[in-house]
């Protein structure tokens, strides 16, 4: 079950030359955080979508 | 209503030859050798949406950050940045990129004041600075060795160049007018490109041309998910090693976990050793092609190639990790040598399940070689990148091929007399290695010995990022195959009578993988490329094809004896074995 997430806008300055990745699947995120409170730590993912993955998967993997 | 299939096939095969068109431009307007004679690039066509529709067969090794470069420099420009005539620059690998030498040029399609999408191309560029020649730094430790990184940023604005980012890049890279004309090639290529999708459009209309690329793409996505319905679900595993990172002589090790449920697939890259301090590590672009091209090799070959086909694929690479490097972790051998062992990997995994689609691991090195310096009868600095074909590994129904390009490249081979005609160096010698096949029922396909020899009163420095030249590494064989033979990358100065590596010779860390070493007149270079693994028991190859390749000169006698059982009078033959 998903909790309740949101989405943050990132507003990188000039001199912030390093990109943020997806703490799912690692992709970059270009422009929007998809970001979720899981078992009380903050997660940052690319999309809900990714969300669910994490969830459904990389946690069923670590159990 | 739905188009019909013909039509749908027509428009299809047009978004395709857009995309032929834009290489074949490139191909006969850019100024170097690993652009019309490697045809190291990519060409594509995207929806306004950043979905891909259209895709040329030429290096699949930019598959995925073709994908990714135009999506996200979307997402971070924003649509409305883009207006007619504009063309956004880019090579940042930690933004999609396979690797820093690899630029991606984008323009925005308008039709009748609507944008309609993007024509998009990868290039990869000679020689763009950094601390060796060619860019190709195999002990760079910061990206910052690797050449010049530039993100996303419009080059052309409104068709006028910008002149003073051309004077900055021209700046850093050592042999400007190359990169001139290259990055013109694949900038002029890119208004071939609008006028032919200008002329679908006119022809059939924005919304038919809009519908029939949703509606491929939906096709692709329903075939890609049958072919992977049809591999028994289960959770497939493999690992893999590299001999070192050019920095640390220590293996680097890969892991992936590839989940088949229903029709779709996670392919897991956790468990892959953390981002290593040389330059082979992969991009996020890389390990995603990667993952990508192994599952086209499984699956019909006929499934269209657009955004629709990778939607049932989901990829974890971790952050940090060997297959996802992060900000300023370098990694130009990541997409030349990770990508193809990566491929090989996934294919590995589902080999118990596809045993008839999946073949033993290719030599899995593009035997990366890198010379430059002053020409001697010129005066001008030339600089080169060069990739050699090595085998690839054998099917179920078939042998290897001999001396090809890694899988992520699909480039060709350099002709001889490029090297005679441009550059001060001779061939001495250009074959295919007895043996270098790994044994099987199916045998690998083989490497290929190249010997270069520097002309007198020439100076060259030398670069070089190889793999699989250590005992232990060489390409793995299938269902009871032996190995593919190992690369090499040998030095013999003037006067010497043996090769050697360049650790014996320079000191190198690696033998392997080294930068900025200087060669005179007279030096010679050995290139072997690896070969690639068998499949089956060797013991069980048709005696036909046995005295075949020994007759050829594929194989040894003493190879078919000891390692296919061949005896004289016996499986290869009489008169082929004494």
């Amino acid at each position: 079950m998903a909790a309740e997430g949101s989405w943050r806008e990132l507003s990188p300055q000039v001199w912030e030359t390093v990109v943020t990745p997806c703490d799912c699947c690692g992709q970059v995120v270009a422009r929007r955080l998809w970001v979720v409170e899981v078992a009380g730590d903050e997660r940052r993912f690319c999309s809900p979508e990714c969300e669910a993955l994490y969830r459904d998967y990389v946690v069923a993997r670590r159990r | 209503m739905a188009i019909d299939p013909v039509t749908l096939t027509v428009l299809g095969n047009a978004f395709v030859n857009i995309c032929r068109e834009m290489g074949v431009t490139m191909i006969r307007t850019a100024f170097s050798p690993i652009f019309n004679e490697g045809l190291d690039f990519s060409c594509v066509l995207f929806d306004r949406r950043g979905n891909m529709i259209g895709q040329a067969e030429f290096c699949p090794a930019q598959i995925a950050a073709s994908l990714f470069i135009v999506r996200w420099t979307l997402e971070e420009l924003g649509v409305d940045a883009f207006e007619p005539g504009d063309v956004v620059l880019h090579n940042d690998p930690y933004r999609g990129g396979a690797h820093i030498p690899e630029h991606s040029v984008m323009r925005p399609v308008f039709h009748e004041g609507e944008l309609f999408g993007f024509v998009a191309n990868v290039g990869h560029l000679a020689e763009i600075g950094g601390k060796a020649v060619g860019s190709f730094a195999a002990d760079a430790t910061e990206v910052f060795q690797e050449g010049l990184r530039i993100p996303p940023v419009k080059i052309v604005k409104r068709d006028e160049n910008d002149l003073e980012l051309w004077r900055l890049i021209m700046a850093n890279h050592r042999t400007p007018r190359n990169t001139w004309g290259d990055l013109n090639a694949q900038i002029g290529s890119l208004r071939v490109a609008e006028r032919r999708v200008l002329e679908l459009l006119d022809r059939y209309g924005r919304g038919f041309v809009e519908q029939a690329a949703d509606e491929l793409m939906d096709y692709s996505e329903r075939w890609m998910r049958a072919e992977i319905a049809a591999i028994p679900d289960g959770v497939y595993e493999f690992t893999e090693r590299m001999e070192d990172d050019g920095v640390v002589d220590r293996p680097v090790a890969f892991h992936v976990a590839v989940t088949v449920s229903g029709d779709e697939l996670v392919v897991d890259w956790t468990g892959t050793d953390p981002q290593v301090r040389g330059p082979i590590n992969a991009t996020y672009g890389v390990t995603a092609g990667a993952t990508y091209n192994a599952v086209f090799h499984l699956t019909d070959m006929a499934i269209p190639k657009n955004s629709g086909a990778y939607r049932p694929i989901r990829i974890i690479a971790p952050p940090g990790s060997a297959v996802n490097v992060v900000y300023p972790g370098p990694s130009v051998g990541g997409n030349t040598e990770t990508h193809p062992k990566l491929a090989d990997m996934v294919v590995a995994a589902l080999a118990p399940a596809l045993p008839d689609r999946a073949a033993a691991a290719e030599g899995g090195t593009a035997c990366n070689f890198l010379f430059g310096g002053v020409h001697p009868k010129t005066g001008d600095y030339y600089a080169n990148y060069h990739l050699e074909g090595g085998g690839w590994g054998a099917k179920s129904y078939d042998d290897g091929n001999d001396a090809v390009v890694v899988k992520n490249g699909n480039c060709r081979n350099t002709p001889v007399e490029i090297f005679e005609t441009r550059y001060p160096l001779r061939v001495v010698e250009y074959s295919l290695i007895p043996d270098s096949g790994g044994p099987g029922r199916m045998r690998g396909g083989l490497g290929t010995r190249r010997v270069l020899r520097v002309e007198e009163g020439a100076e060259v420095t030398v670069n070089a990022l190889f793999d699989r030249t250590k005992p232990g590494f060489g390409a793995y064989g299938l269902a009871g195959g032996g190995a593919g033979g190992p690369a090499a990358i040998l030095v013999k100065r003037a006067g010497d009578s043996d090769f050697r590596t360049f650790s014996e010779a320079f000191g190198t860390v690696s033998p392997s993988k080294f930068t900025n070493i200087l060669l005179r007149g007279g030096d010679e270079v050995r290139i072997d490329s690896p070969g690639g693994g068998g499949w089956g028991d060797p013991r069980e190859r048709d005696p036909a094809r046995l005295a075949e390749d020994v007759a050829q000169g594929f194989v040894s006698e003493a190879a078919a004896r000891e390692l296919y059982g061949a005896s004289p009078g016996g499986r290869a033959g009489a008169a082929e074995l004494p």
